[in-house]
């Protein structure tokens, strides 16, 4: 995932490389996710969300849908 | 009783937090001869663990040589464009979202030095007070969670 300073540069990078625009995730949404996967990774029990309880995080931010699920096999038609 | 080739799950905590101290303590990935050194293994015992961490998605060895680390998330083993400074030492996190990460995993406030990523433009992002200071900008994910582990040195 790469980091823009707009929404304008998104889409010019995606026109540039030829990509199709898929979701945008704001910084705040982005700290969350930092924090659920990364606050505990130096103690013991630190361990990698399970893939329903990834779904779970993302949809608590408003990340939802197909493209947001690991399991899933399909996800243009939530880009 | 714990033989040199089957070991305890409590042999790969032992060898990930290591690992992790090693790279909170000195913003560098240790070699396989490192963390061996310090959990009294063999350099082959802790390579196979690196490989068991991987399949838990906890670790990247670099490809092409298992006693290097290419990833142990959120930190990066190699220089990258997500330099995160905190508390006076330099770390490279893997993208966007894990350079949020390393001031998360060590608990302290961070500048990150990124930038644009299509004009190439420095993008500075800080966090203080166990939260980021807010500026404009938005992380394009191009790759659906599903894939993020076909090829994460891409993702």
């Amino acid at each position: 995932m790469l980091l823009f300073r707009s929404e304008e540069t998104v889409n010019r990078w995606c026109q540039t490389h030829q990509v199709p625009r898929r979701p945008l995730v704001t910084l705040d949404q982005l700290w969350h996710l930092a924090v659920v996967w990364y606050a505990n990774r130096l103690t013991v029990e630190s361990r990698r969300p399970a893939p329903d309880e990834m779904v779970a995080v993302f949809a608590g931010i408003g990340l939802e849908g197909p493209f947001w699920d690991p399991k899933a096999d399909k996800w243009e038609s939530a880009t | 009783m714990q033989t040199s080739t089957v070991m305890h799950p409590d042999f790969d905590t032992a060898v990930k937090l290591t690992i992790y101290t090693f790279i909170a303590e000195t913003a560098a990935a240790p070699s396989s001869a490192e963390v061996a050194e310090k959990v009294g293994a063999s350099p082959a015992e802790v390579e196979a663990a690196f490989g068991r961490l991987h399949v838990k998605r906890l670790l990247v060895p670099e490809p092409g040589d298992p006693s290097r680390i290419r990833m142990a998330p959120p930190f990066s083993g190699v220089a990258t464009p997500f330099s995160v400074e905190v508390r006076g030492m330099r770390y490279y996190a893997n993208c966007a979202w894990d350079a949020l990460g390393i001031p998360a995993a060590l608990r302290a406030d961070a500048v990150i030095l990124a930038a644009d990523g299509f004009s190439g433009e420095p993008l500075t992002l800080e966090v203080k007070g166990n939260r980021p200071v807010p500026r404009e900008c938005v992380v394009h994910f191009a790759v659906p969670a599903a894939r993020w582990w076909e090829d994460i040195i891409y993702t």
